[in-house]
Order: C-alpha cells, then sequence, then structure tokens
C-alpha cells in the first residue's frame, strides 16, 4: 500500500496561513526567539510536515495554530495565524475557544502524559461536546479494540499505542457546529486541521507504523489536514504532502516531499539527510555528521542562522537573512538560500566533512569481553504486600550472548523485550537467577554508558573532581590524577574548561562525553552502551559514535550496543542479536541480519522502519510487543506473526541457518527466502485489533 | 550551550582531593542565583537576618531586667516605658525581647533535633533499604499518624510544665517528618544513574552513600526547615499560652499574652503587644523561608 | 479498592492502639497516685497496696495497658479532679459545642482555601497580594488574631459577643443545629453570632496552608501535558481548572488537609480558651490549670481518636482522587 501522494490543487483556500508569525520568549536567560519570521499555508487535506532539531521552533509553531501560544509563560507575538479565515492571535478568547472545539484536534508527544490520568477516556472525549455513541464512534475510527470497554477505563489502564489511539479519536472528535462559525465547521463534526507534534516519538517503531497510517488514513477518509511535526525526516516521508525543514526559527526549505526529500536544495537539508543512521544505507557507506551546533537562540547571528556550519557559506550570508523564494523555475519548491544547492547536485560540496564509516573492522580473535551463558531473570509483579499472586515478570529467558575482545555487539528490540534487563545483568548491577555472566578475568568491570548521560554525573560535583575519584580509586598517584584527568578528556574531544564544570553547565553532546570519559577511566575492555544516542539530535548523534567507533579502534575497547534503533546497530556493530519478549530471536553478523532477515520479527521491524523514500510504508507488523508477565509457552511472536501455525505453540530453539546466522523460528528457511506469508494483514484496523 | 560559560577554575577541581567533604556539597548550594531573587524577596531574606541580629543581641541592651519592677502595674506606653508595664509593674518592652530570644532559639533546637534525629533516620532507611528502612519507616509513619502537638500536651502536662518539657515533648515528635524528607530524596537519588554510575565504577559503599546521595537532600532539608520556623514558633507559642511553658517570672510570650487576657478591655497592650511580637517574628520567617525556597529551588 | 480500604482501616486501628498506648504512658508516668488520691488522706499503706493490686498496678506493664484499654472501652475513664463529675460525661456535656465549632471551621477551612488557593493560582488581578496577605494570616498565632478580633468587632464596634455560647440545645447540646431544625432562626443567628469569631479564627490558619500547597499543586497541574491537551480541545479556562485542575492538584492538598488537622486541635483548645467557648477546648484547658489529670488524658484521647478516625478518611479521600493509587 502506497502512502501520501495526494495531490493537492493551491486553487482551494487554505485550512490554515501562517504569514510573518514572529514568536519570543521572555526567560531569564533572554529574550528566546523561537519563530522568526515564519509563513506557511495548509491546504483541505494536506499532510505538511514540519521537520528539525530540537529548539528549531517547529512545536511553537503547531502552539500557535491552535491559537494557544500566548498562553505560553512569556511569550510574545507577533504576525499573523488563520485557520478556516479566523485569525488565530487576535481575536477573543471564546472566538478561539470555539475554533478549537469545533474545526482543530491536537494530538502530543507523549500519550501518557497528554491524557488526565484521573478522568475516563470516555469522559476526555465527550468533555468536548460529542455524545457518548459519537465518542466510541472515534475511538473505532482510531482502531482502539473494543471501544465500549475503553470508553470507561483510565488512561493509566491502556498500553501505549492504544493510548496514543484514544488521544486521537480525542482530536477527531469536534463538537457539532454552533451558529458562530456555521460557516466553515465540517457538517459531520470532523476537525478541518489537526496538530500533531511528534505523535509517534513515544513509540515503538512497529506501532509507530500503525499510528502514522492511521493519520493517512483519517486524511484521506474525512479529509482532514494534518500538520505533522516530527525531528524524523523517514517519518516525515512516510505521510507527508509537503516538507517544511525549520532552523533556528525560520523555514529553510518548503516542498513536496519527493522535492525536499530526492532533490534537496538547502545544504542543511541536505546534511539532514547525510546525518541520518538509516537502516537501508549499507553500513560501508559514509555518514557525514554536521560540524558546530544550531546558534544560542537569545542572539541567534544575523545573517542566515545556518552559514556558521555551512561550507558553502559566503561573506553575503552573514550580512543579510535569506527569503524563502521558489529553487529555479519550480514555484512550489522554496529555499531560503542565496547560494541553493543544484537539484542534481553532483560535484557539489555541502559537507566540509568527508564522511566516516563509523563500523570498524571485524574484532581480533581473543578471549571474549563479555559471555553471557543461559542467563534467566525473573521479577515478582509488584511489590511488598500489593504482590500478586505468584505471577513473574519473564524479563530474560535463556539468553547467550558473547561479545569478543575489540568486538562490537548490537542488542537490539522493542520496549519490554528485556534488553534493558539483559544489560543490567551483563554489567553486574543484578544478579542472574540462573545461567553465568562472565567478564574477561584480567580486565575491569565493563562500564555503563547511560541513555541520559547527563543524568549519570553526579549533579554536584565538577567533571575534574568524578575523575579524580576514579583515577584515585585506580591507584594513580594524587600528583598524576590532574594530567591523566585532562588526558581522558582530550581522548574524548573535551578540552580542560570542561574539567572545572559542574555538568548542568556542559551542553548535552558534551554531557555524553564527559560520561564516556569517566567510563574510560577504569581502563574498562567493555563498554556497555544504553540507547547511546537516541536523546541526542540527528547531528550530535553520529559524532557520538563516531566517537565510540574511535575508542574501539584506538584503545581496542569492545562494545555493546543496546538500542531500539535499528539504524544505529547497523551502523556500529559487527553482530546484531534481536530480542523479543526475553529471548534472543535472530542473531549474526550485522550484514546477514540486514540483508537476509530471516525472522519474521526482524522483518516487520524492518520494513516498519520508515526511510526517506516518500509514500513508502507498508504495516507489516500488528499489534504491540506483548507484556512480559507470566510464562511464555511456544513462540511469544506467534500473535502478530502472519506466518504463524500450529506448530509455533512449541517453543522454537535458536538453531544455525547459516554461518554466523541463528535463528528461532519454525519457519525460518521460508522467511529467509522471502516466501509470502499465508495471511499476510492488508489494514491498520485488523493490525490494532490484535 | 558556549563554552565561555564554563567558568575557568580547573586547577581547583582537578587537583581537589577526592576527600569526603559534606560542607562542600552544601556550598554547593551557594545562592549563586541570589540575584534571580526579586526584590520582595531579598528584603525579606534581608529582613530576616536584621531581626534575628536584634532579637539576639536586643535582650542584652535592654535598660530593665525580665522581674525587675520599674514603674506602676500596669502603666500605659509612655517615653520612659515604650510598652508599657504589666500587673506587677514590670517593664513589658524588656520582657518581650527576652520572650522573642527565648522563642527564636527554642525554634532553632526544635528545628536542629529533628534535622539530626530525622536526618539520621532518613539517611540510613534511605540508604539501607529492605527490612532497616521499611521498620525505621513504619515508626516514622506511626509517629505522622498520631496527632503530635496534642501528644505533646498530655506528656508536658504529665512531666510538669516547664520550657525544657516542651522543647523535650515538641522534639519528640518533630523529626518524623525530616526522616521523610531525607529518606524519599535518598531513595530517589539511590536509583538515580549516577548512582549506579558511582557504583558500577566501584566506590566504596559509604563514599557513595555520603558523596553521591546525602548532598541531594541539603537542599530539600533546608527548604523544609526554613519553612518550618513559623511552625515550631507557633506550636510553642501556643503551649506557652495554655500555661505550659516554664511558670510566671520568666518571660515568655504565649503565657504574657494569656495573663494579659484579664486586661484586656482595659489595658489593651499587655495582651496585645507579645501576642504580636509573636506574629512579626513568624511573619518575617515565612517570608524569609518562602524566599529561601525560591532561592534554593529556582 | 475495597481491599485498599480495608488496608488502610487496619492500619488506623493500628494507630489507635499507638495512641491509647502512648495515652497510657503518659497515665502511668503522672506523679500523683491515683490509688492514694481516690482513697482519701486517711489511708493506711496496707490499704493503698490492697487496693493496687485490686486494681492490677502491680502487674507488668503490658497486664495494666491491657486493662487500661478495658477501661477505655467501657468509657471508664475515672473522675475529674476539679469537676468531681467522670471524666465521661464531662467530656460528652462540652464535646458537642466543639463538633459544633469544628463543623462551622470546616466548612470556612474548605471554602477559604479553595478560594485562596485557586485565586492566588490563576495569575489575575491581585494574585500577587493575595500571596501576601494569605502569608500574614498564616502568620498570625490564633490568640493574637483572636484578641485583635475581639477588640475590633466587640470592643469597638459592638457588632459581635466576645465569648461564650448561646443557651438552647437543651436536647442535644448542638445549638445551632437543634434552633435551626426547629425553626428558630433568630436563636441560630445569635448561635451563629457567637460562634462566627472563634470559628474563623480556627479557619484561617489550615486554610491558609492548604491553599498554598493548593496554589504550588495546581501550578504545576496547569504546567502538565494534559492540560494542554484539555486547552486544545477548546474548553474555557475554568471548565479546565475545574475537571483537570483540582482533581489532579488533590492528592498533595488532601495529604496537607490531614496534616493540619493536629494544629486545628491544639488551636480548638487555644481558641476555645480566649473565646470563653464552653467546649472540650476549654474543659482541656481548665484541666491544664488544675493539673486535673483524668481530664486531660480524656481529652487528649477524644480529641486524638478524632484526629486518627480523620486521617482514615482523608487516606481514602486520595484513593477516590487519584485513580493510579487504586491500581498499584
Amino acid at each position: 500500500m502506497s502512502v501520501g501522494s495526494q495531490t493537492t490543487s493551491p486553487a482551494v483556500s487554505p485550512v490554515a496561513a501562517v504569514e510573518d508569525l514572529r514568536v519570543s520568549f521572555e526567560t531569564q536567560r533572554g529574550t528566546v526567539q523561537a519563530l522568526r519570521s515564519v509563513s506557511l499555508e495548509i491546504a483541505p487535506g494536506e499532510i505538511v510536515a514540519l521537520v528539525g532539531e530540537s529548539g528549531s521552533g517547529k512545536s511553537v509553531l503547531g502552539m500557535s495554530l491552535l491559537g494557544l501560544v500566548g498562553s505560553l509563560r512569556g511569550a510574545q507575538v507577533a504576525g499573523r495565524v488563520q485557520v478556516a479565515g479566523v485569525d488565530m492571535l487576535t481575536n477573543a478568547d471564546s472566538t478561539r475557544r470555539l475554533l478549537r472545539r469545533e474545526l482543530l484536534g491536537a494530538v502530543f508527544q507523549d500519550p501518557l502524559t497528554s491524557l488526565d490520568p484521573t478522568m475516563k477516556i470516555g469522559r476526555q472525549l465527550t468533555e468536548r461536546g460529542v455524545d457518548k455513541d459519537r465518542a466510541i464512534g472515534n475511538l473505532t475510527e482510531a482502531g482502539v479494540p473494543d471501544p465500549r470497554r475503553r470508553f470507561f477505563e483510565f488512561p493509566h489502564q491502556l498500553s501505549g499505542g492504544l493510548r496514543q489511539r484514544a488521544s486521537i479519536a480525542m482530536a477527531l472528535g469536534t463538537a457539532p457546529r454552533t451558529d458562530g462559525l456555521t460557516a466553515v465547521a465540517d457538517a459531520r463534526g470532523f476537525p478541518k486541521l489537526i496538530v500533531a507534534d511528534e505523535p509517534t516519538t513515544a513509540l515503538d517503531v512497529s506501532v509507530q507504523a500503525q499510528i502514522v497510517l492511521l493519520f493517512d488514513r483519517l486524511r484521506r477518509e474525512h479529509g482532514c489536514s494534518v500538520l505533522f511535526v516530527t525531528h524524523d525526516l523517514g517519518v516525515a516521508a512516510s505521510i507527508a504532502d509537503r516538507i517544511a525543514v525549520m532552523y533556528a526559527g525560520r523555514v529553510c526549505e518548503l516542498g513536496s516531499a519527493a522535492d525536499v526529500l530526492e532533490r534537496p536544495r538547502h545544504p542543511y537539508t541536505r546534511a539532514l539527510l547525510d546525518a541520518r543512521v538509516s537502516v537501508e544505507i549499507s553500513r560501508s557507506a559514509p555518514i557525514r555528521g554536521i560540524e558546530g551546533s544550531p546558534p544560542d537562540p537569545t542572539s541567534p547571528p544575523p545573517g542566515c542562522a545556518y552559514a556558521p556550519r555551512c561550507p558553502r557559506a559566503q561573506p553575503d550570508c552573514t550580512t543579510a537573512l535569506p527569503e524563502l523564494t521558489p529553487a529555479q523555475a519550480d514555484p512550489t519548491h522554496r529555499v531560503a538560500c542565496i547560494d541553493p544547492l543544484d537539484a542534481d547536485h553532483h560535484q557539489e560540496t555541502w559537507s566540509e566533512s568527508p564522511g566516516r564509516v563509523l563500523a570498524a573492522k571485524s574484532a581480533p580473535a581473543g578471549e571474549p569481553a563479555l559471555e553471557l551463558v543461559d542467563v534467566t531473570k525473573t521479577f515478582a509483579v509488584g511489590s511488598g504486600r500489593l504482590r500478586r499472586g505468584g505471577e513473574r515478570v519473564h524479563a530474560v529467558s535463556n539468553v547467550s550472548l558473547t561479545v569478543p575482545a575489540g568486538g562490537a555487539v548490537a542488542l537490539v528490540g522493542e520496549s519490554g523485550c528485556g534488553k534493558t534487563t539483559t544489560l543490567r545483568l551483563a554489567c553486574g548491577l543484578m544478579p542472574a537467577d540462573s545461567g553465568s555472566v562472565r567478564w574477561s578475568v584480567d580486565a575491569g568491570r565493563p562500564q555503563l554508558i547511560f541513555q541520559d548521560a547527563g543524568s549519570s554525573l553526579t549533579p554536584w560535583l565538577t567533571i575534574g573532581a568524578m575523575l579524580s575519584e576514579q583515577l584515585a580509586r585506580q591507584g594513580v598517584e594524587r600528583h598524576e590524577r590532574r594530567a591523566q584527568a585532562l588526558e581522558l578528556l582530550a581522548q574524548v574531544g573535551l578540552d580542560e574548561r570542561a574539567a572545572g564544570a559542574k555538568p548542568r553547565e556542559l551542553s548535552g553532546g558534551q554531557r555524553q562525553r564527559a560520561a564516556i570519559a569517566r567510563a574510560l577511566a577504569s581502563k574498562p575492555h567493555l563498554l556497555i552502551c544504553d540507547e547511546p544516542v537516541s536523546a541526542l539530535d540527528a547531528s550530535l548523534a553520529i559524532r557520538v559514535l563516531d566517537l565510540l567507533a574511535e575508542l574501539r579502534a584506538k584503545l581496542g575497547v569492545a562494545l555493546l550496543i543496546v538500542t531500539h534503533d535499528l539504524g544505529v546497530a547497523r551502523h556500529s556493530a559487527d553482530q546484531v542479536a534481536v530480542m523479543y519478549r526475553g529471548r534472543i530471536v535472530e542473531r549474526g553478523s550485522t550484514d546477514e541480519i540486514f540483508d537476509t532477515p530471516a525472522h519474521p520479527y526482524t522483518q516487520g521491524l524492518l520494513a516498519a522502519i520508515p526511510t526517506t523514500e516518500p509514500g513508502r510504508l507498508s504495516p507489516t507488523l500488528a499489534g504491540e510487543p506483548p507484556s512480559p508477565i507470566g510464562e511464555d509457552h511456544g513462540c511469544a511472536f506467534a500473535p502478530r506473526c502472519p506466518y504463524a501455525q500450529s506448530v509455533c505453540a512449541q517453543l522454537p530453539a535458536l538453531g544455525e541457518l547459516a554461518i554466523d546466522h541463528d535463528v528461532a523460528c519454525h519457519f525460518a528457511k521460508q522467511v529467509a527466502a522471502g516466501d509470502a506469508a499465508p495471511g499476510t494483514l492488508e489494514s491498520d484496523d485488523e493490525a490494532a485489533k490484535l | 550551550m558556549n563554552r565561555s560559560s564554563v567558568p575557568s577554575t580547573v586547577e581547583r577541581a582537578v587537583v581537589s582531593p577526592p576527600r569526603v567533604r559534606l560542607w562542600k556539597g552544601l556550598l554547593a548550594l551557594r545562592p549563586a542565583r541570589y540575584h534571580s531573587l526579586a526584590r520582595a524577596e531579598r528584603i525579606s531574606l534581608w529582613s530576616a537576618i536584621v531581626l534575628l541580629l536584634f532579637v539576639l543581641i536586643a535582650p542584652g541592651l535592654a535598660p530593665h531586667g525580665t522581674t525587675q519592677l520599674v514603674a506602676a502595674p500596669l502603666s500605659p506606653p509612655s517615653l520612659s516605658h515604650l510598652f508599657g508595664t504589666d500587673d506587677q509593674g514590670r517593664e513589658l518592652l524588656a520582657r518581650i525581647l527576652y520572650g522573642m530570644r527565648s522563642s527564636v532559639l527554642s525554634a532553632v533546637v526544635v528545628i536542629g533535633s529533628g534535622v539530626l534525629i530525622g536526618g539520621a533516620i532518613g539517611l540510613v532507611a534511605g540508604i539501607a533499604g529492605g527490612i532497616v528502612d521499611s521498620l525505621l519507616m513504619r515508626l516514622t509513619d506511626l509517629f505522622l499518624a498520631l496527632p503530635g502537638p496534642l501528644l505533646v500536651l498530655a506528656i508536658v502536662a504529665a512531666l510538669g510544665p516547664s520550657l525544657q518539657h516542651t522543647l523535650i515533648g515538641v522534639c519528640i515528635v518533630w523529626w518524623p517528618w525530616y526522616a521523610r524528607v531525607v529518606r524519599g530524596q535518598a531513595r530517589a537519588t539511590a536509583s538515580r544513574p549516577h548512582v549506579e554510575a558511582a557504583r558500577l565504577a566501584g566506590l566504596g559503599r559509604m563514599r557513595v552513600a555520603l558523596r553521591h546521595v546525602l548532598p541531594s537532600s541539603f537542599g530539600p532539608v533546608i527548604v523544609t526547615a526554613s519553612l518550618d520556623v513559623g511552625n515550631v514558633i507557633l506550636l510553642l507559642a501556643s503551649l506557652s499560652f495554655l500555661g505550659l511553658g516554664s511558670p510566671d517570672p520568666a518571660a515568655e510570650l504565649g503565657s504574657m499574652t494569656a495573663h494579659g487576657l484579664t486586661y484586656l478591655f482595659t489595658n489593651w497592650n499587655v495582651a496585645v503587644l507579645p501576642a504580636a511580637a509573636v506574629f512579626i517574628l513568624v511573619f518575617v520567617a515565612n517570608f524569609a523561608g518562602d524566599a529561601i525556597r525560591d532561592l534554593i529551588e529556582a | 479498592m475495597t481491599r485498599l480500604v480495608t488496608g488502610r482501616l487496619v492500619a488506623m486501628v493500628g494507630v489507635l492502639l499507638a495512641l491509647t498506648f502512648v495515652v497510657y504512658l503518659v497515665d502511668a508516668v503522672i506523679p500523683a497516685n491515683p490509688v492514694a488520691a481516690s482513697l482519701g488522706a486517711g489511708a493506711s499503706h496496707a490499704q493503698i497496696i490492697a487496693r493496687e493490686h485490686q486494681l492490677g498496678y502491680d502487674k507488668p506493664f503490658y497486664a495494666q495497658y491491657w486493662l487500661f484499654l478495658g477501661r477505655l472501652i467501657h468509657g471508664n475513664l475515672g473522675a475529674s479532679l476539679r469537676t468531681h463529675n467522670t471524666v465521661t460525661s464531662d467530656l460528652s456535656n462540652f464535646a458537642p459545642a466543639t463538633i459544633e465549632l469544628a463543623l462551622l471551621s470546616g466548612v470556612l477551612i474548605a471554602v477559604l482555601s479553595l478560594i485562596l488557593g485557586v485565586w492566588s493560582a490563576s495569575g489575575i488581578r491581585g494574585a500577587n497580594l493575595i500571596r501576601v496577605l494569605m502569608t500574614s494570616l498564616a502568620s498570625a498565632p490564633t490568640f493574637f488574631l483572636g484578641i485583635v478580633l475581639i477588640l475590633i468587632f466587640y470592643s469597638s464596634l459592638h457588632l459581635l459577643p466576645a465569648s461564650g455560647r448561646t443557651a438552647g440545645g437543651q436536647a442535644t447540646g448542638f445549638v445551632m443545629i437543634e434552633d435551626f431544625f426547629s425553626g428558630n432562626l433568630s436563636g441560630w443567628f445569635g448561635a451563629l453570632r457567637h460562634a462566627i469569631m472563634p470559628a474563623v479564627v480556627i479557619a484561617v490558619g489550615p486554610a491558609v496552608a492548604i491553599g498554598r500547597v493548593l496554589r504550588g499543586s495546581l501550578l504545576e497541574v496547569m504546567r502538565e501535558d494534559h492540560v494542554r491537551t484539555a486547552r486544545s480541545k477548546g474548553l474555557s479556562e475554568f471548565a479546565v481548572m475545574l475537571h483537570h485542575g483540582l482533581r489532579n492538584a488533590a492528592t498533595p492538598v488532601l495529604a496537607m488537609a490531614g496534616l493540619q488537622m493536629g494544629l486545628v486541635l491544639t488551636g480548638v483548645i487555644v481558641v476555645e480558651t480566649v473565646f470563653a467557648w464552653p467546649g472540650l477546648g476549654l474543659y482541656a484547658s481548665s484541666a491544664l490549670q488544675y493539673s486535673d489529670f483524668p481530664a486531660i488524658v480524656g481529652v487528649t484521647l477524644v480529641l486524638g481518636i478524632a484526629y486518627v478516625v480523620i486521617n482514615a478518611a482523608v487516606d481514602i479521600l486520595q484513593l477516590v482522587a487519584d485513580p493510579r493509587l487504586r491500581d498499584q
């Protein structure tokens, strides 16, 4: 099924129009200029993706369309925002409220926090003015199975994916029209425009694909326009008609999805595309990070904000703000650059970096840095006296995993698959119920790089103090500690200024580096990385992965990378292990796994990852990752598996399919060969019902 | 973030010996954010400091003692005796100044004991976890579930009214809140990644507890304590009003008010002025507490 | 849910036992020898020993505690040294006045804290002024507030009576309630005039403390994501505050309300003394003057039990307010 190629006629008057919008916030650090003259139109039934890194102002634009930007603390707004011809800045509160009630829907990032925890789902739907039947209809529409039961449940009783579907149902249920807005209101009571702010970011990959498809269906069936705010170019590509790329509070490129993704004209767009650690690119291909960092939002440069990072920058770039102008003949593709790239940019520079192949050569043989043999870990459900009748969380079941000395292994899986427990077992933070965990004998314990590196640094100590504490523990003499600390910092690309700083005085990327320096202080043979880049923007992520690859090459330290991001796994590891409900279901060399995945789950995961090819997304994985409570009988993936048959009631063993490629599936050979599954799921409705 | 904002104090930081130094944690709270305070908050902080100094010094400067008979009983306020005299002819001003000092010092004793007892219990519970934690916390919860001020009343009545007995009684019921704060903070911090990182780095248990866990509760404890000063002064004054403080010649604001009630409609100053003194102390303490909270939590 | 409520009730019984134990300890350390006192001055040493044996005073302390509990359950608290009535009958005579005053204060606390909290959190005009006013009121000791009110409304303006309580309520002791339901509205109004000043003085401190917690909690809740969602649905700011703000802000507010009860109880004793309100507080305060230990023990028990029961109710209310607590 192909998505997102609906054409829109520019003659129709737009649902929403933003003109010369400027928003700033008074903060203690100064005036943050969030939006600096942004103009954008959204046509009826059109999906516009707003793409940018954190701090680019994309969420503020979404809030402006909802008419809520004025309620944010310290906001100052100028310009024009019209929705259905009604001004969302100057009109009275009550008018804007009416418009939100009757014409607008909103879906936000985290479905757990964006629903009221104390109010039943049904009440949250109906308080907007829709009746109960309509609310239940909307839940069905949004793919919530068993809506009559869900109607009476609280948000915390729903899974993440269902919560987001409930949020969407809420956005769908606009109040029946009243007299004030008769002229523009949709007779059927569907919203004209849905503002979706990172609606899939907090979700697992397989659920993300389902939600993206849901938005596309709502647009097709009800003609809702969508402003889809996202940091992920892949997600944007899979759904958007048009894409607007934002940088430092301005739109730097705007055009159809195909134009922007395949013929980018702005150097920043091009650099963003190159910085994607995506699964579809071979691990031997170079990836280019973006040097530098975005400008300080309290004092953006007078000229093009990207100029300081742009290899094509000319003197003129720093004097005047480039306006969004049509790129050559095509008036719909506009770019804010005085020297845009050619449409078929072959010989041009857009990046100074020659690009780096992140993957290092395969490791030398030797004693493994880490060996997990048949490790199992279960937990009691709940705690204390509230323990529920003997049921246990089977977090990790019979997992065996080896990280060779100097090697790099990625452990991938969705939320709740047991990868984090495996990580904690591997670094000795908790004991296993059974099985053994072995580190190479003479080396120190493995060190852990946390997902949020900043939080692994003690907030009230300076980086230098933490490093010398660590060095003292290694028996380093006092007078040598300073020199060694600076050496460690240099290894991760920090200078001595960082030594005197407390964690909060450093940027996110610097904190990540400082955390790595600290981990290196005890000269470990193995670094275990927990989602090392998931909290970082694309341009920063590349640089951290780059650093890890460099450390591996220089110091010979082995890496175990635990991640939900298959792209990260592909580009930073020699071997990949895929986990599902506490077990490893597929394991092999990175090339084998990505070129010939042989477990239906691995295949489904790979297919669910959005690529930058416009409009390509198919719902291959139905349902959500299972709860790990209770013992598993048979293959845990069977309920979601298109290949499943009665034999799947027996637990498949992890068997060798090819050299260096093990799979736990009764149908591994057929799956690897690409034989069609007996009953492939076609729509996201069926997917949701599972 | 631009690098220029990183302070260039590399030497101090890198070479500082990793000895366990609690005061360093306290210094970490040093109000670098003073300048972000609103003007009203700065004023309240400074008035609290000035009042504190005044209350500590003033009794020494007063021309009369608390038991000295200086004029006719129930003299109205005059230039020689600004607040007038009480029913025995003792100077009200001097007695009020002494009473304020004893109020402040008593509050310091109660809160100090609360921080020490509660802090120790909370830290042990928070770090030990398991059965020690649940035993200590059950005990704390039990104390919190009992009506503290009421029990103080019964305890002091049984021991015999005096300031010492009142202080002992209040100290017995006042620590659980601090134990809760410290324990909660220690538990929350203990599960934070930076503590796991310190443990993974192979640092000793004691060192992790004192250097990587404990300092996180300094802020909340200081905030709780500074917001608590007013409550303690109020409770002590109420107990004294009910006759549970030291007996008559002692100058206590609560009991002075209680005695003055008899003359309320003829000599209002005898009852109102000591009560107003309590009000002023608590008023300044509460505003300063708010400012300190903003200073630490901002 | 039923199991959680049962759990809370069991915990309450435990706390009540602890309360009686503390009171028993207090009772046990009282310097005066109750046996000697009850036998009169002329009793011989042997008589005292015999009586002590009869009453169980020579038994180990846990057995004595058991006996103490038994006496409590039978309502036997001894006789007041001051009034010479049994403490139980004194308590039941004085309780209605206190209950009436407490109910009126409770209503005032609820209304005032809601107004103060919502107003100061709403950022509308005067919010800062309200904050200053709240802190000032919370800083005033109850006896100071009481005196000032008496001087203003009685002494200067002659609007309200300074002390005491109207006669009436012959059947139950509840003057206001009886007058109201018997249609004696002028009597009811007179009773209200007597009660209003003490009730306000009791209510101000807790209302401000609760209002401040409500303000902080509301400000926090109103910044949460789900409030943004509610606004995006086009709800009015009032509806957002009412349906999403207050409910979510309730948990810490209820906790504070429970905590404040302890201070309210001592406040009742002080205020009844200032206004000569003939309730348990005045009874306790007089008992303190006369070292009337049986009376002190009796009042402590009654007010303590009220405190524990109210706090258990608050605990259960928290379960009602936050569905997440129910499913843990």
